[in-house]
């Protein structure tokens, strides 16, 4: 039997080929959509094994739930929506596990941000874009899961504040705190960056 | 010092999540207020900073062994919902069929007891030896409901003449 190429179909085309079962159409979203959706799972978890699993985690539900996907956003946005949940549950999970520390209570407190002086370096400036992403990764990296969630789906994934709220089931008076304290460590982490490079 | 709310009023500003007049607000507080300007610089700052994008990360797996987990997955996954279906027919089938067929094979007990209950009932008269050797006498009273069983050596005439003792005794 002649297998289908599906390379030459649009997302849509796939979608539809799949929600009847055809699994090559399928392979064909991951292949298409597979380093995005690791990509997320990675920004949120910052840890590569963890990032795999729970990217092929998601793509496991959204075969399951694929019926259920009307083409209301694009394919890409509802499979980033799906792991982006995943991802949420499994920090949920983890921090169920860990003691609360001194550094947890404060999430939302601002804990040493609140007491931070106002960064005047700016630290887009004489920076190459390719350079920029790589300090933001770098201080992404440091911020906690909390503050790194907020700032990821408002930065990257362009959610609004009520938006935000409902994925991470938090109230938006959490989330704005939230997003705040994560842009203002932010803040002081690349400028660090820049200025250590300055020198 | 600013106050917290303020903080996040000046971030929901930057945001574009406050209505026409709290927007009018917080310009109107800024132009008295330079440390709320200097805050809200770095917010912009950063937000700009932020706009560059995410560091491309590539899946560090090849396509092939990436899908192959997740078909296994899928596959795996499919199979206890068909071994699930069948399990649910036998359910059904011990849900259902198994208390009538238990109703059924009691009714038919109770009907092979009746039937055999008549063939139980005593035959008093009738009592039966193993041994060719042994001879009896019943005698049966009904007032007594007692039926009296006398057990005799064949061969021993003299026990013939004496059949005063019962050997066994039967009551009801």
């Amino acid at each position: 039997m002649k297998i289908k190429d599906h390379s030459a179909s649009s997302d849509e085309q796939l979608v539809g080929a799949a929600k009847k079962g055809d699994m090559r159409a399928f392979e064909e979203l991951v292949a298409r959509h597979r380093d995005k959706i690791y990509a997320r799972a990675f920004s949120m978890m910052r840890n590569e094994d963890e990032a795999v699993d729970l990217s092929q985690e998601a793509w496991v539900k959204s075969w399951q739930r694929l019926k259920q996907f009307q083409g209301e956003s694009s394919f890409g946005t509802w499979m980033t929506r799906i792991v982006i949940n995943l991802c949420l549950d499994q920090l949920r999970r983890r921090k169920r596990q860990r003691t609360e520390s001194i550094e947890e209570m404060s999430e939302e407190s601002g804990g040493v941000e609140r007491q931070m002086p106002v960064v005047n370096v700016n630290p887009t400036e004489r920076l190459e874009r390719a350079e920029l992403r790589k300090k933001i990764d770098q201080a992404l990296s440091q911020l906690s899961h909390e503050h790194r969630t907020a700032l990821v789906l408002h930065e990257f994934e362009d959610m609004e504040y009520k938006e935000i709220a409902r994925t991470t089931g938090c109230s938006i008076g959490t989330v704005m705190s939230r997003l705040f304290y994560a842009r203002r460590k932010m803040a002081v982490l690349l400028a660090n960056l820049k200025t250590e490079e300055l020198k | 010092m600013i106050n917290h709310d303020f903080e996040l009023k000046l971030q929901a500003y930057l945001d574009d999540e406050l209505s026409a007049g709290e927007a009018a607000e917080v310009e109107g507080r800024l132009t008295q207020d330079p440390e709320g300007k200097a805050l809200l610089a770095e917010l912009r700052n950063t937000r700009t900073a932020m706009s560059a994008g995410e560091l491309e990360v590539k899946l560090p797996e090849s396509r092939e062994f990436y899908w192959s987990k997740i078909e296994r997955e899928i596959e795996r996954q499919s199979r206890p919902v068909a071994e699930a279906s069948k399990l649910s027919w036998f359910a059904w089938v011990q849900r259902h069929l198994l208390p009538v067929s238990g109703v059924a094979l009691l009714f038919c007990l109770l009907a092979v007891m009746l039937v055999h209950s008549e063939k139980l009932t005593p035959q008093y008269g009738e009592t039966e030896l193993a041994s060719d050797d042994m001879g009896s006498y019943t005698f049966r009273d009904q007032q007594q409901k007692m039926t009296m069983v006398w057990l005799y050596d064949r061969n021993d005439d003299s026990q013939l003449a004496d059949q005063s003792a019962p050997a066994n005794m039967e009551e009801e």
